[in-house]
């Protein structure tokens, strides 16, 4: 790595302030004492954050995005882990075809998902309301749930479980006695995953969510009042620092998960 | 033609009662047929074990019966009962896995003590039971540890004294002692032997390390391809083994052609290329006996070689030196006989005042014809 390792250094430098410095200003515009989005900074104010105490339509929309996030990370989750499960310790046929059709979203554009979902649900008839952003949240937050869990029962020595069965528990006191607690940190993690993924996710709950905004969708329609943009840096910068918190959490406990059964680490999402 | 006929490679049936009995055992998996029509006993308190290279079938035998795998045709008995459907748990067999299989997120105490849950007995009697356990393998004090903090030869004494607390009429061992580096692997298998004479329980041990199991079973069945290629006690598969496959296998065999004739009256001889023509017993040919072209195999302790001032005993050939092989105890030649394209491998122990030869020395090797086994 000489002589052209210091251009290589310089790049990714750059690269990383191109990626991080915008998300850098929104707690600098948060704090500023103006309504206007620009240098220079007039002064240190919480005025911003205050405001956000007192609009009800944003508390409301705050409590949709934690049900649907919360219900998503739950549903995904226990999807994932019969997938997980099946992918890891059984052979079926079509399996390859059945699991790619499942990690399809993944690599699907969201704006398609979100229209034919649309489609469909005005087709059938059913309203669209928190319940339907749902339904498609669990649909993208799936594969990640699945890749998180699969890793998990990777790193689960399989003859762990035939032991207890040998030992005399039969095939489910052996799930919520071996299994479960060992792929515990990975639910964990796929739980924080599948929520930050659903707190934030716009395109889908922007076509679903009806009546009902989340709070991407909230903030969205707020973006067309010039005088509003300060609290929504605010905004912003909260759900920021929630998101680096839960993806850290996640990562903790992945990482202990692997120790704990004594496994090497493979590298993860963090 | 057929002077004397092939022994049967179940050989003799176990001493004492049968706890396992296996019928003609098939096992599947789509096209590939790993067990083809496995039968053999295994008697109650018997130190079996099941030797072969690896993909010879013998884990998945022993999987068989642990309840793991199912058959596909056949049958095999556990103390006289058809065990067809019987899942693992419902099965007096236990086992100790490759891995150890120690369950990580509980401690010592409890992984010796998992198989007691659904033990009726009070709390108090359980746990003096594992503590039983624990000092049966030498590892008292050791409870509140946790699992995965033990070393190697920590985990196998755990995973014994966890299978060994629910008192199996079966102990199924699945190469516990692969993991193991030389030394520890050494102690752990005297260790396991005293274990088994202590407890009185039948050990079923699969391995592909053929000196393991002559130093610790009672009975071997060497495996080949799913199929018993011989089941005898560790003497006879060494001294007799029935196929040039299995005197391959086991220890190092010289084999050097033969023809063999019939001299009629249960009398045999055989001329072998480079040692010259010899009578043999009938107990030497336990492969069964043809007439017409064949080869003996010797072991190389069978054969001597000769040195300086040594008076010719026995019959003597004469030969090159090819190979030395210095062990400090032991001198292993390859010796090219006149007349012989491979060289013999000739094991000497190095005693005090022999010298160790070098290449290209020639020398003379003594060789007695009631050492050599006949394969037709």
């Amino acid at each position: 790595m000489r002589g052209g390792g210091s251009g290589f250094r310089a790049y990714a430098v750059l690269y990383l302030i191109f990626l991080y410095a915008p998300i850098l200003l929104l707690p600098l515009f948060a704090f500023n004492d103006s309504t206007i989005i620009a240098f220079p900074l007039t002064g240190f104010t919480t005025r911003w954050f205050e405001e956000l105490t007192t609009t009800p339509a944003l508390h409301q929309a705050v409590r949709n995005s934690l049900i649907i996030a919360v219900s998503t990370a739950i549903l995904a989750t226990c999807l994932g882990i019969f997938a997980a499960r099946a992918a890891t310790r059984y052979a079926f046929p079509g399996k390859a075809g059945i699991i790619g059709f499942i990690m399809l979203p993944l690599v699907l554009p969201e704006i398609i998902v979100a229209v034919s979902l649309l489609v469909v649900l005005l087709q059938i008839g059913v309203k669209l309301t928190s319940f339907t952003v749902i339904m498609g949240h669990v649909l993208i937050c799936t594969p990640y749930a699945i890749a998180v869990l699969n890793s998990a029962f990777l790193s689960l020595d399989r003859s762990l479980e035939e032991a207890a069965v040998d030992l005399g528990e039969t095939r489910l006191s052996t799930f919520r006695l071996i299994t479960l607690p060992l792929i515990m940190p990975g639910i964990i993690s796929s739980l924080l995953i599948s929520f930050t993924i659903s707190l934030d996710e716009f395109i889908i709950a922007f076509f679903l969510s009806g009546t009902e905004p989340t709070l991407p969708v909230y903030i969205w329609s707020q973006l067309r009042f010039p005088t509003k943009l300060p609290a929504i840096m605010a905004l912003g910068t909260i759900l920021v620092a929630l998101s680096i918190l839960l993806l850290m959490i996640a990562e903790y406990f992945r990482r202990q998960g692997i120790r704990r059964a004594g496994g090497k680490d493979s590298g993860g999402f963090l | 033609m057929t002077l004397i006929p092939e022994k049967d490679p179940a050989g003799t049936p176990p001493a004492g009662r049968p706890i396992i009995e296996l019928r003609g055992v098939h096992k599947y998996y789509g096209d590939y047929h790993a067990l083809r029509g496995i039968s053999c006993d295994i008697g109650a308190g018997e130190f079996f074990s099941l030797l072969g290279p690896s993909g010879c079938g013998k884990t998945t035998l022993l999987r068989t019966i642990a309840g793991f795998e199912d058959v596909s045709e056949g049958e095999v008995l556990i103390d006289g009962r058809n065990v067809d459907g019987v899942p693992a748990n419902k099965r007096p067999t236990n086992m100790v896995f490759q891995s150890y299989a120690i369950f990580p997120h509980l401690t010592v105490e409890e992984n010796v003590g998992f198989g007691l849950r659904r033990d009726p007995r009070p709390r108090a009697e359980k746990a003096a039971a594992v503590a039983a356990a624990l000092e049966m393998v030498g590892l008292s004090g050791f409870g509140k540890r946790a699992a995965h903090a033990l070393s190697g030869g920590q985990r196998q004494r755990v995973a014994l004294a966890r299978a060994l607390i629910l008192k199996p009429k079966v102990l199924l061992l699945d190469e516990p002692l692969s993991a193991l580096d030389k030394k520890l692997r050494e102690q752990m298998q005297s260790e396991l032997r005293k274990l088994q004479r202590q407890v009185g329980i039948t050990f079923i041990l699969v391995t592909h390390d053929q000196e393991e199991a002559l130093i610790m079973s009672d009975r071997i069945a060497v495996m080949f391809e799913g199929v018993i290629a011989q089941l005898a006690s560790p003497q006879d598969l060494y001294r007799r083994p029935l196929t040039r496959q299995v005197a391959d296998f086991i220890g190092v065999m010289n084999f050097l052609p033969a023809t063999v004739a019939d001299e009629g009256g249960g009398q045999i001889a055989v001329d072998v290329a480079g040692l010259g023509r010899a009578r043999i017993a009938a107990e030497q040919c336990p492969g069964g006996v043809r007439a017409g072209a064949g080869s003996v195999g010797f072991r190389p302790e069978t054969l001597t070689i000769l040195f300086e001032g040594e008076a010719d005993r026995g019959r003597v050939a004469l030969g090159t030196v090819d190979e030395v092989t210095y062990y400090g105890d032991m001198t292993y030649y390859g010796v090219r006989l006149d007349g012989v394209g491979e060289p013999l491998t000739i094991s000497m122990r190095n005693l005090i005042g022999r010298r160790v030869l070098e290449r290209g020395e020639r020398t003379r090797v003594a060789w007695d014809p009631g050492a050599l086994v006949l394969f037709c």
